[in-house]
């Protein structure tokens, strides 16, 4: 009924918010990032697109080297850290 | 399959400002206070707070999340404190 | 020669997804449609001027 219907959208809307917030706050942090296949990448974050498919950073450092700047696709990702 | 990502917003929201574990791919787990899941992605957003004074922040993917294991529920306080964290400096308008 | 086209009347860009977020999101619509957008704004504007390649070039997950 409508009281579940508002109190789904007021959930999701709290859970996203706060979500964007982290992703904001992201901006040019070093961020480690823990990928499929054990590969670890570290790099700073740039920004995200909203339906969280892509993270734009710069200066990754990878296994063989450094790439400026690159798109990590999220669904490589099993998680990723920063420190505030 | 991934029934975490099936669940519906009041129930992840259900898991906020708790200290869960969760079991990621591989057997991997992370532990933390939860600040959110976001809602498009169901990726959880774990933050733990280091003897340094330092924050820590661990954001395991929706699609690699295998369980979440409630362990502690944080009070007031540990509400209080998570809510104050990531909050844009020299913005304006912006609450919650 | 006009052109034949699928499209529905006139809709102002961005009423669609407007109209999606106002039944995810209720009251707080707006102020995520901001905040996303804010943020797609910068993701296309840094891949703009970065012109960044993805990493790696085959994707760890299929």
């Amino acid at each position: 009924g409508l009281p579940e219907l508002r109190e789904e959208q007021q959930a999701r809307s709290l859970l996203r918010q706060r979500y964007l917030r982290s992703l904001l706050a992201m901006r040019d942090a070093q961020v480690r990032f823990r990928m499929y296949e054990r590969v670890h990448v570290e790099a700073r974050f740039g920004a995200s697109d909203i339906d969280v498919l892509n993270f734009q950073v710069s200066d990754l450092q990878t296994p063989i080297g450094v790439q400026k700047e690159a798109l990590l696709r999220c669904p490589d990702m099993i998680s990723y850290s920063l420190e505030l | 399959m991934n029934e975490w990502r099936e669940k519906k917003p009041q129930e992840w929201r259900r898991y906020v400002n708790n200290e869960v574990k969760v079991t990621a791919h591989e057997k991997q787990e992370c532990q933390g206070w939860v600040f959110t899941v976001d809602p498009v992605s169901a990726s959880v957003v774990l933050v733990n707070f280091q003897d340094t004074g330092r924050t820590c922040v661990t954001v395991v993917m929706g699609h690699a999340v295998e369980a979440v294991e409630i362990l502690k529920e944080g009070g007031p306080e540990m509400e209080e404190r998570l809510s104050s964290l990531f909050m844009p400096t020299g913005h304006h308008g912006l609450t919650k | 020669d006009s052109e034949r086209s699928a499209q529905p009347p006139a809709e102002r860009p961005g009423e669609r997804r407007r109209a999606e977020m106002k039944i995810l999101y209720g009251e707080d619509a707006s102020k995520i449609l901001g905040m996303e957008t804010a943020m797609q704004l910068t993701f296309d504007r840094n891949c703009d001027r970065k012109q960044p390649k993805y990493w790696p070039v085959i994707p760890l997950k299929l």
